[in-house]
């Protein structure tokens, strides 16, 4: 390893001191993160947990259903598609299940990624004052969309009994697929995150990415009914896995597919080390872009 | 490639190049009588004409026209190397722009070095911005919970001193009441409050004594003299030579990023005076 400064973002210009002289590497020891970032960001879980219970306190305050909301959201959604659908995939028994059980896990990861996306310019005031590992707050984002996904899963076990659903040990599977969605979920927040400190069109190009992704992902439709030569979408859709397993225990009462489970997870672990490492190689230079 | 800027990678290096043993020389004993704050060769670079890049057809256009664009480079900080002992109080001063407050935000962990190094051991409390991260819809209970974690102080350990945060802000009847209710004094004091209820090993300090009533003034004043009485490092920024001449045994006198003058507040506070020439009472 070379000795130098840093550089500018993606700059390639060789950087020398202020005076040209021999330049020596940045270094910053200090206690409250000293022993790397990973056990940094675990060292500030508290503020990790105030930041989820403010995301979802102040979600809904000043409104008169309040948390109602989260739940009414997705039915709504469904709702919609239930009736719009209905003729193509009515004979899909409990149609609506099928579609609300990956809807909340799309809503987690859409949610999810486009607040992580703004989380970091958004703190720019904390960022500017206080030292704080910034990856908190992608990380944070996501997992507040995990906390109301949980919340919804009680008035969905209530909308299962309504309307006579199968409950199986399956359901023991849930953990799983919900877990690898968050790690999916939280890489692209943190890359999103990252992007946006220095492009802040980023937004306007996942906005209009996910919503063709949304349409691509058999969340409303079964994935039979792509034609076979767009079949291949399926399997580069790190999406469809992921829900598919999700999916599974909660409407097929059965168990995830083992190769979509294993997929799903896979997806999840590489993507997570993806956005943590771009996040964390660029984050020492958010404070002059943020 | 460079990597070296990230602080693991070069903790690795130092350990392995056996020029500091890292992790352990950074527990926070004070009963080691090395510096609480080591600086050395400190500079800090930004890249001006990146800073506007905010969108990516403008980074394209940047791009293209690179060879014609000259690096606008800035180094608020330049080439500081200074060391502070435990119990030692320094204050830094100099003209408007100078530095002093970027070199504190260093010394915080808010911006990284882009040359040189900096150790820090022990505890830092940074009072250089009271109230960063209070979220105006959260009542003073739940902010004093946020801020003080944003701190990186443990939930139970907030929660053993919240009833004294809560005295010394005088806000016992206004904590549940949203922080957007509070007037400008009242969430100061409560991010004084917070901040201050510490037993830091280094606290920074940028002119915050300008805030409340003259009552509340003097408490924090105490407080600053209980910090003092107990022979916690201090770093104070301030224009008032007064105040700098009454806490600091030493100072810094900071131009253009640069340190010009070091030692004795006395003489320091003297070349600055002459640079600036102004009265003694300014």
């Amino acid at each position: 390893m070379e000795t130098q400064p840093m550089k500018g973002i993606l700059s390639l210009g060789r950087s020398i001191g202020p005076e040209g002289g021999v330049p020596q590497p940045g270094i910053y020891l200090a206690e409250h993160c000293s022993s790397g970032p990973l056990l940094t960001l675990f060292r500030y879980r508290e503020l990790l947990r105030q930041l989820v219970i403010r995301e979802v306190k102040l979600r809904y305050k000043r409104s008169v259903l309040g948390f109602a909301w989260t739940v009414l959201n997705p039915l709504f959604a469904m709702a919609i598609f239930t009736m719009v659908f209905s003729r193509i995939f009515g004979e899909r028994p409990n149609y609506p299940l099928y579609v609300i059980t990956a809807l909340l896990g799309w809503n987690l990861f859409s949610l999810g990624t486009s607040r992580g996306l703004d989380s970091v310019v958004q703190n720019g005031p904390i960022i500017r004052k206080v030292f704080v590992p910034k990856a908190i707050f992608p990380v944070a984002s996501v997992a507040s969309q995990v906390v109301n996904f949980i919340l919804s899963l009680l008035p969905l076990c209530l909308f299962m009994v309504a309307i006579g659903a199968r409950f199986s040990p399956a359901l023991l599977w849930l953990p799983i697929p919900l877990l690898s969605l968050t790690g999916f979920a939280m890489g692209i927040a943190l890359l999103l995150g990252t992007f946006n400190v220095f492009f802040r069109d980023v937004r306007y190009f996942y906005e209009a990415g996910a919503m063709a992704w949304f349409y691509a992902t058999p969340i409303f439709y079964p994935p039979e009914i792509i034609p076979d030569k767009f079949k291949f979408l399926l399997y580069i859709n790190p999406m469809y896995p992921l829900l598919e397993s999700l999916r599974a225990p909660l409407y097929r009462a059965t168990a995830p597919p083992a190769d979509l489970l294993i997929l799903g997870l896979a997806i999840s672990v590489v993507t997570l080390l993806l956005g943590w490492s771009v996040f964390h190689r660029f984050e020492g230079r958010f404070i002059h872009y943020v | 490639m460079s990597r070296s800027d990230k602080p693991d990678q070069a903790f690795r290096l130092l350990q392995r190049s056996g020029v500091e043993q890292a992790t352990q020389d950074l527990a926070p004993s004070l009963s080691s009588d090395r510096p609480v704050l080591e600086i050395q060769d400190l500079s800090i670079r930004l890249l001006l004409h990146r800073e506007r890049t905010k969108s990516i057809r403008e980074y394209v256009i940047r791009m293209l026209k690179r060879r014609r664009v000259e690096r606008d480079e800035f180094w608020p900080i330049r080439e500081v190397s200074f060391a502070v002992n435990g119990g030692e109080r320094l204050g830094i001063i100099g003209p408007n722009g100078a530095g002093k407050s970027t070199l504190l935000k260093v010394i915080a962990g808010i911006i990284p070095p882009s040359v040189g190094r900096v150790v820090v051991r022990g505890r830092i409390a940074p009072l250089i911005e009271l109230g960063a991260g209070f979220d105006p819809y959260l009542t003073g209970r739940e902010n004093v919970f946020l801020y003080g974690s944003l701190l990186g102080f443990p939930q139970r350990e907030l929660e053993r001193r919240f009833d004294r945060i809560v005295k010394f802000a005088e806000l016992e009847e206004f904590i549940d009441v949203p922080l957007m209710n509070y007037s400008v004094g009242m969430s100061t004091r409560l991010g004084f409050a917070i901040a201050t209820d510490v037993e830091p090993d280094l606290l920074l300090l940028d002119e915050v004594f300008s805030v409340g009533d003259a009552a509340f003034k003097q408490k924090c004043e105490a407080r600053m003299e209980g910090f003092k009485a107990e022979g916690v490092t201090i770093l104070l920024v301030s224009h008032d030579m007064d105040l700098i001449r009454e806490t600091c045994s030493r100072a810094v006198f900071l131009q253009h990023g640069r340190i010009v003058a070091i030692g004795p507040t006395d003489d320091v506070v003297a070349e600055y005076e002459r640079f600036s020439g102004t009265s003694p009472s300014d």
